[in-house]
């Protein structure tokens, strides 16, 4: 087992952590880091092929995912509060009224 | 001759049916009064008559050879042309002097007849249609054409049948009519269908020239014979066809006249004579014609003698004498059965015309119990009846005489057929005819009145338009047997041979006629000529029979229970409830029902949790990942 | 193995490093306060940058460190101290534990299979070249100013949103108070 096949694993892992946590967990909050933790594992293996390669576009794509990231977190953590102010809860299981 | 008279022929009672139809009917409010529809009613066929004489004349002129005229081409099918082709021979020029004659006669008694009917414009605009189909019948010279005729006069007839149809009844004898002409029809059109697969045309001259020839058809004559011969009848009201032309006597009186006596039947006999060239070669077929026939006209004369409808009589009376002309062409004498259907023509004619006189003198009533001593009252009527009536109960020199006693004689004697069975058979049957039709003479002109008091007061004779076509029908009655047309019709059809051994029997069966004639006039006189005690005695020692008789052997009932109600069973359970709701409906409904349920089914997998829908991406991704690596 | 690993002390690290990420990912599906889930992908995320650097692109794990922990989860425990959450509300785990844990292995089971098999054999040995903020710079600016604008772009984007969520929840609070 070589450094890259214990890299792409961790990745795979990550990732799968996070969607089991997306799928398991009720609390909003909680899935919202849990869809972080799956970016990250992402963003790892994009980081572990890049490396493979003597050009600069991987690294160039790593920090335009930062960008968007954090776009993304700073929208969807008010989407998330003015959901919540409504509902008066965090948990995920009062969420479902687009059902049918 | 002109160029297109025979067209003109057929299209003058056309042109009298737009007429009157568009003009004279509620369609169009009325626009012309009686007068105007009577004249053009009239005028229309009598000046088709006319050329019809012409035609007879130019036909005589020349010769004989056959008038052919081509109309219009109706269809090109492929390498085959059907046109509309109209052709003039001997047998055509007697029928289409008796159609147009005949008919225009009628025409003329309907404007006396039909005076006080609301829908006056809307009779003689059906009479005249009626015509124009029955001249295409008999001027057609392919089978399709007389095909189109056929079906027209069966449209006519139940048009007219049930010209009064706001009483159900009669709307229901129209339809009773038209129905049972259709399944002779199949019978006809599988005929026509060997026909011309066998030999490619419809032509009836060439298909007596391809039977007549050398090499047979590749088509068997008997089969196409016995198709044809069960159209004819349901056309000309044969056993077991037969059910449909008492119940059209509901229809107004010169209907019954014209079509259910003079004309439109006869189209049965017509037929089969045009076609001798094949018959004469379809010994089974002829065979079975003539059973067919004498069988008829016993079973229709044994119900003639008990019914108590003026008109019901004369009904059975036509199957009858249909019967004997059907026998006639069974044993190979065409020429003879239509000799009988001109005489025939004459006399039940003259006798329909002349129950709607005694009809309208009584203001409408029909039963034979309510009749009576009405010789003095209505004479012109009475001595026209009459001598009707000897006609047809075969007395000499009357025209029935005539022609009966050639069917009976070639019946007995000919080389095709003829046998002491048929011949035994037509004269009971004779007698039987002379018996009924002078019972309806005396029950209703002579004897004791049994006329209801109030109807009594208004008896009259009818006028003139009426008499006077009752007179010349009645002469020509006298007369018309001396028109020798079987041997007018012979060059073309040819009266078969005599068996040898039979010869000397002629004059010993002429007398024998005669006396049968005479015999059924005594026995009538004898029951029925001091009042009706004899009858009634008579009546009450057969009881059973008379019962049988009055039922008319039940076949009606026996029909409705072994077609009609299977077939309404067939109808509402097989094919509404099971096949139309259940299978058709059930489907389709069916079908919806399942896109509405598979679609519920469906939806429930969006219950709206984004854990569930997190799920199906993870399982997605691995059914993804799966598949794209199926090959590795 | 064991030898081979310990005359690395690299790839020790980095063994050491994957498997504290590992773990504290796993806290995260585990814990039941949001608060310390929110510290436990912290944790996961500095172990992640430390990964990074030990493959060489230092700027990356800088930034990562910088970006994603010092504002992004700043932001989220800033949310979770708005909000309040006291002890977790009701049960802990949506119906779907089962589902999804089963799910979860055949995810690990495919995809580790795939990664076993079929990797490409051409090993650059990665981490050699060390590169350097500069020279990342030089290159991203020459080559990929475009997409610098772009997202540029895009964080307009972001704050146009926002201000119109601001907006928004001011309606629905001044609706909810004086409606």
């Amino acid at each position: 087992m070589d450094r890259t096949q214990l890299l792409l694993g961790l990745a795979l892992a990550l990732f799968a952590l996070g969607l089991l946590g997306v799928i398991v967990r009720r609390n909003v909050l909680v899935m919202l880091m849990c869809m972080e933790l799956m970016l990250n594992g992402v963003i790892l293996s994009l980081v572990t092929f890049a490396q493979q390669t003597a050009t600069t576009v991987g690294a160039a794509l790593v920090f335009l995912i930062f960008v968007v990231a954090t776009a993304e977190i700073a929208l969807a953590i008010p989407i998330v509060l003015l959901l919540v102010r409504e509902k008066r809860t965090l948990d995920l299981g009062a969420y479902a009224d687009l059902k049918g | 001759m002109g160029p297109d008279m025979l067209t003109l022929i057929v299209v003058l009672p056309l042109l009298g049916f737009l007429l009157n139809g568009v003009l004279a009917t509620r369609l169009s409010g009325n626009l012309v009064g009686k007068g105007f529809v009577s004249v053009a009613g009239c005028a229309l066929p009598i000046a088709s008559f006319l050329l019809v004489v012409k035609c007879f004349f130019d036909l005589q002129a020349g010769g004989y050879t056959p008038l052919v005229e081509t109309a219009y081409r109706w269809a090109l099918i492929g390498d085959s042309a059907f046109e509309i082709a109209f052709y003039f021979d001997r047998l055509s020029a007697v029928m289409a002097l008796i159609v147009t004659g005949v008919g225009s006669v009628i025409h003329v008694y309907s404007v006396g007849y039909m005076a006080h009917d609301k829908s006056f414009g809307r009779f003689f605009a059906y009479l005249n249609l009626f015509l124009f189909f029955m001249l295409l019948l008999v001027l057609g010279r392919s089978l399709l054409v007389l095909f189109v005729g056929w079906e027209g006069v069966g449209l006519a007839s139940y048009l007219l049948i049930g010209f009064w149809f706001e009483e159900l009844a009669n709307a229901r004898a129209g339809k009773k009519a038209f129905v049972v002409n259709r399944i002779g029809d199949a019978g006809f059109l599988l005929g026509m269908f060997l026909l011309y697969q066998a030999l490619g045309t419809l032509d009836m001259d060439r298909i007596n020239a391809a039977f007549g020839g050398a090499t047979p058809p590749a088509v068997a004559a008997s089969l196409v014979g016995v198709l044809l011969f069960i159209g004819a009848c349901g056309k000309s009201a044969q056993i077991p066809l037969h059910v449909w032309l008492p119940d059209a006597m509901a229809g107004p009186t010169p209907v019954s006249a014209l079509i259910h006596a003079a004309t439109m039947v006869t189209a049965g006999v017509y037929l089969v004579a045009r076609l001798s060239g094949l018959y004469l070669q379809a010994a089974e077929a002829s065979a079975l014609i003539a059973v067919v026939g004498v069988a008829t006209a016993f079973f229709a004369a044994t119900i003639a003698v008990v019914q108590t409808d003026i008109k019901k009589v004369l009904a059975y009376s036509t199957v009858s004498q249909l019967g004997l002309m059907f026998l006639a062409l069974g044993v190979g004498a065409y020429g003879v059965a239509i000799f009988h259907l001109v005489t025939h023509a004459f006399f039940k004619a003259c006798l329909f015309l002349g129950a709607g006189s005694v009809i309208h003198a009584l203001g409408g009533e029909q039963d034979l119990r309510k009749m009576g001593g009405l010789a003095r009252k209505i004479p012109v009527t009475f001595v026209t009846f009459a001598v009707a009536t000897a006609a047809i109960a075969g007395i000499p020199p009357l025209a029935g005489f005539f022609s009966k006693d050639e069917i009976l004689w070639y019946a007995f004697a000919s080389t095709r057929g003829g046998s002491t069975l048929l011949w035994s058979v037509a004269a009971v049957t004779a007698l039987m005819t002379a018996f009924y039709m002078f019972r309806l003479l005396w029950l209703t002109f002579l004897g004791q009145s049994r006329i209801d008091a109030k109807v009594e007061a208004h008896v009259h004779e009818s006028p003139l338009s009426m008499t006077g076509v009752l007179m010349l029908l009645a002469l020509l009655s006298a007369v018309g047997g001396f028109v020798a047309v079987p041997h007018f019709l012979e060059p073309q059809l040819p009266l078969p041979k005599v068996q040898e051994a039979l010869h000397h029997l002629e004059l010993p069966l002429l007398v024998l006629s005669i006396v049968i004639a005479f015999a059924g006039l005594a026995a009538a006189a004898y029951v029925f000529g001091s009042g009706t005690s004899r009858a009634e005695a008579l009546q009450r020692r057969f009881a059973v029979l008379h019962r049988l008789l009055s039922g008319k052997y039940f076949i009606d009932e026996l029909y409705e229970r072994c077609i009609g109600r299977p077939l309404v069973w067939v109808s509402d359970f097989v094919f509404l409830r099971l096949g139309d709701r259940a299978l058709l409906d059930g489907t389709l409904n069916g079908l919806a029902a399942l896109g509405q349920r598979g679609a519920g089914a469906l939806g429930r997998v969006q219950t709206g949790s984004l854990h569930l829908y997190a799920w199906f991406v993870l399982i997605g991704i691995v059914g993804a990942l799966l598949w794209s690596w199926r090959h590795v | 193995m064991i030898e081979a690993l310990l005359q690395n002390l690299d790839t020790l690290l980095l063994v050491l490093f994957a498997v504290c990420a590992l773990a504290g990912a796993a806290l995260m599906i585990v814990l039941r306060q949001p608060m310390r889930v929110a510290m436990a992908l912290i944790s996961t995320m500095v172990f992640l940058g430390g990964i990074y650097g030990l493959l060489g692109v230092h700027f990356i794990a800088a930034f990562q460190v910088l970006i994603y922990v010092g504002a992004v989860m700043v932001f989220m425990v800033y949310v979770i101290m708005l909000l309040e959450v006291r002890e977790a509300e009701g049960r802990d785990y949506s119906g779907l534990l089962l589902p999804g844990l089963v799910g979860f292995v055949l995810l690990l089971g495919t995809m580790g299979i795939g990664i076993w098999h079929s990797l490409p054999a051409h090993h650059h040995s990665a981490g050699n070249e060390a590169y350097g903020i500069s020279k990342f710079s030089i290159s991203f600016l020459n080559d990929y100013w475009l997409h610098f604008e772009l997202t540029s772009v895009l964080l307009l984007a972001a704050v146009v949103a926002a201000l119109a969520v601001i907006r928004v929840s001011r309606r629905a609070n001044h609706k909810r108070r004086h409606g």
